[in-house]
């Protein structure tokens, strides 16, 4: 054993893995926690199963930035390791997630609570954008809640830097029903303004309890985006007519926000209203999301100690499955269209493939010298 | 380019000392006869990964991450015990990944297949299967220990000698979120800027090109780099070179004045040629010792490049440089440097076969085979 194996060993050491809670396209999660101090703790294993067509784009994203992320709203990769032929990252445990708090209908929302959740999704992603990071998959279930009711990003599966100006990013990011009008449209350069309109609609969401513009395809969304907030025009949104995918829709008369959100106060519905605006350049950046008055106007956002709470988290999440700890672990796969989530694979398979770790071991990271 | 770099795992994890460098190659250098060929050896496999990766049309900028991997990986693993061929296509692999270009395993195994088994190289036992190539990737990305996010010196170049159509000069060029107008920038108000013709920009973008044949991204940070190769270009450039003389000849001015007159008014009613070179890096307010200790070490990587010559045609970058130190000791080729690593690996399994202790250790059957055939 070389050095290089022996501090892999010594980092593998410190934590211990407990019983399996969820299963997703390129990761296992289990629960597990810190030898030392017993913390709770969740293990996300990368499946590289037998080599075949090397690490998934997704797990080389999230690692890559997870390694370089630490801000109190940002999930905190806590340690990587390796293990036979998996990589482990240790990741703070989270006990639940936006959706299941709004799904929850026991649950009672105060505006100030729905404040204090949008004020540390923002601080979030304030973060992230100003490290050039683009999330490209936020929603409810991507914004996980500790114990002590800070609000956590996670999946980072999808998220990549800015691109430098003229080079193409993909499209086809962000769930559909968090998705803005101008990826729908095909757009292959955009900004940290995606991220924005899905933080819109989740703050909508938030108010009423429901995905606020649930399309049921691609076409269906950008007919439920304008019956809402009306078809834009050329002078709201210049040269949208223009981009790769255009199509005409049909025309929608704007109704106002105030029509659907009736006990919203007016700090509120600018705010919201900044956030989905068509024209991308003109949507408010988190930066100044956070400065604008709503955050200052009384009632002031709740401690997030003092945050609803699902039931699970307040009896003491210990026999919950944790299924939910990490969004790309999608086992409720009827929730939303999933834009990113591929099939779950059988766990059947994944067996297999573990098991048959041994003779997978072709060449060694060295030359293999004394092996047998 | 994400991220904070002050903040960063590269920063934090992997800048290394001299003395983490020279443990890392110890038991490499029982292997060889002098020196020298260690440092050959590292500009090798960095023209190695620079052909691949044009081969496999990457980026400049995925080039240099793919280059910097490869240090890193051997900053913990040895020559004599690895194959670095075959770490060269992964680092070539994963940067692709991490640089959001992927390109496609099987092409990236077919490339270094094609391009290692050339008459020159003499690598032929590269394996054709994607999966040793994805295995590889795995014992990689985990003795990078997940830190694929890496900081180069050509956005420091640019911010500090960029044109503002940047862009348009060269593709890699430009700055993030062009499309975001708000908030303050302190780009493009030609505050503390140096204005270079595309000529020596140029200069300074070959040289830090170079840099990454030799250990250099380990030891200084990206920044710095940078400002070493703008100090090398200023020094190098026939034009720029006698503007300094011009400026030197007069009484120096003190380091006070020279600071204002690098401002934006001087920069403005001045043309290019008048800048203020000399209170350009004062202003800079980095050590100045280690961009000189930086440029000494580029320097005496161009003289150990003399001696390395390449049978097969360069492809392109880098040229410059090379074959201006021609002599010297004797020059070393791709096919030599191959048939150093096969012997020093030999040398390697002979010493583990019969250490010390006299307790012969079973040998790998199948490096015995792949060693035959090689």
């Amino acid at each position: 054993m070389d050095a290089v194996e022996r501090a892999n060993a010594d980092r593998q050491k410190k934590w211990v893995k407990d019983q399996k809670v969820g299963e997703g396209t390129y990761a296992v999660v289990y629960r597990g926690r810190e030898l030392a101090t017993g913390r709770k703790i969740a293990i996300k294993k990368i499946k590289v199963g037998q080599f075949k067509d090397g690490l998934d784009m997704s797990a080389v994203r999230e690692v890559k930035y997870l390694r370089e992320l630490h801000h109190p709203n940002v999930i905190e990769l806590l340690d990587v390791f390796s293990s036979k032929t998996n990589l482990n990252l240790v990741l703070e445990f989270l006990d639940t997630d936006l959706e299941m708090i709004i799904k929850d209908r026991s649950l009672v929302f105060l505006p100030a609570d729905i404040k204090s959740w949008m004020a540390m999704m923002f601080r979030g992603l304030e973060f992230c954008h100003r490290n050039f990071i683009l999330h490209r998959d936020l929603k409810p279930n991507n914004l996980l809640i500790a114990s002590d009711g800070q609000l956590k990003i996670a999946d980072f599966g999808l998220a990549r830097d800015a691109a430098d100006p003229g080079y193409k990013m993909t499209c086809q990011v962000i769930t559909r029903w968090y998705r803005p009008p101008e990826l729908l449209f095909g757009c292959r350069y955009y900004s940290t303004a995606v991220d924005i309109w899905s933080v819109g609609c989740i703050f909508a969401e938030l108010m009423l309890r429901t995905p606020y513009l649930p399309g049921e395809s691609d076409m269906d969304q950008l007919k439920t985006i304008f019956r809402a907030l009306g078809t834009p025009t050329e002078e709201e949104w210049p040269g949208h007519t223009k981009l790769p995918d255009y199509v005409s829709i049909g025309q929608f008369p704007r109704t106002p926000l105030r029509d659907l959100f009736t006990a919203a106060t007016a700090d509120t519905l600018n705010l919201l209203s900044k956030c989905i605006v068509y024209e991308p350049r003109k949507r408010i950046s988190a930066k100044d999301a956070l400065n604008h008055p709503y955050f200052f106007a009384l009632p002031y956002p709740t401690h997030p100690s003092k945050l609803p709470k699902t039931i699970a988290q307040t009896t003491a999440a210990a026999s919950r499955p944790l299924d939910e700890v990490d969004g790309n672990v999608d086992l409720n796969s009827g929730a939303g269209p999933g834009a990113t989530a591929a099939g779950t694979a059988p766990p059947k398979k994944l067996k297999r493939k573990l098991s048959g770790h041994d003779t997978s071991r072709n060449i060694a990271r060295k030359l293999d010298f004394t092996a047998a | 380019m994400a991220t904070d770099f002050w903040a960063s795992s590269h920063n934090k994890r992997w800048i290394v000392d001299r003395a983490t460098l020279k443990q890392a190659r110890a038991e490499d250098l029982q292997y060889v006869h002098s020196p020298d060929h260690i440092d050959l050896l590292n500009i090798y496999f960095a023209n190695l990964i620079g052909m691949l990766g044009k081969k496999l049309s990457l980026r400049q900028r995925v080039i240099a991450t793919a280059t910097v991997f490869f240090r890193r990986f051997y900053v913990k693993n040895l020559y004599c015990e690895t194959d670095p061929f075959i770490v060269i296509a992964a680092c070539c692999y994963v940067a692709a990944k991490a640089e959001e270009s992927p390109v496609h395993i099987k092409n990236v195994v077919s490339e270094s297949r094609l391009m290692f088994s050339q008459e020159g190289y003499g690598v032929k036992n590269f394996p054709s299967d994607n999966s040793k190539l994805a295995e590889m990737e795995f014992y990689l990305v985990s003795d990078l220990e997940c830190d694929l996010v890496v900081f180069h010196p050509y956005r420091t170049l640019l911010t500090l000698c960029g044109r503002e159509s940047a862009c348009a000069l060269d593709t890699e060029a430009g700055e993030v979120g062009v499309g975001i107008d708000s908030g303050p920038r302190y780009w493009g108000t030609g505050e503390g800027r140096l204005e270079l013709e595309e000529g020596p920009l140029q200069t300074a973008w070959f040289i830090i090109n170079d840099t990454y044949r030799s250990e250099i991204c380990l030891l200084y940070p990206p920044h710095m780099i940078a400002i070493a190769a703008i100090y090398l270009t200023l020094v190098l450039n026939d034009k720029t070179r006698e503007a300094i003389q011009a400026q030197g000849a007069p009484v120096p001015p003190p380091r006070r004045s020279s600071r204002t007159t690098s401002g934006s008014a001087h920069r403005k009613s001045a043309p290019a040629q008048q800048q203020d070179f000399v209170g350009f890096m004062a202003g800079l307010r980095v050590s100045l010792p280690t961009v000189a200790m930086i440029a000494q070490e580029i320097l005496s990587l161009y003289t150990l490049w003399g001696r390395y010559s390449d049978t097969p045609p360069e492809s392109g970058l880098g040229g410059n440089g090379a074959g201006e130190h021609s002599g010297g000791d004797d020059v070393v080729t791709p096919a030599f440097l191959t048939q150093l690593l096969l012997r020093m690996r030999e040398a390697r399994l002979a010493d583990l076969a019969h250490p010390a202790s006299g307790q012969p250790v079973a040998v790998n059957k199948r490096l015995e085979r792949t060693q035959a055939a090689g």
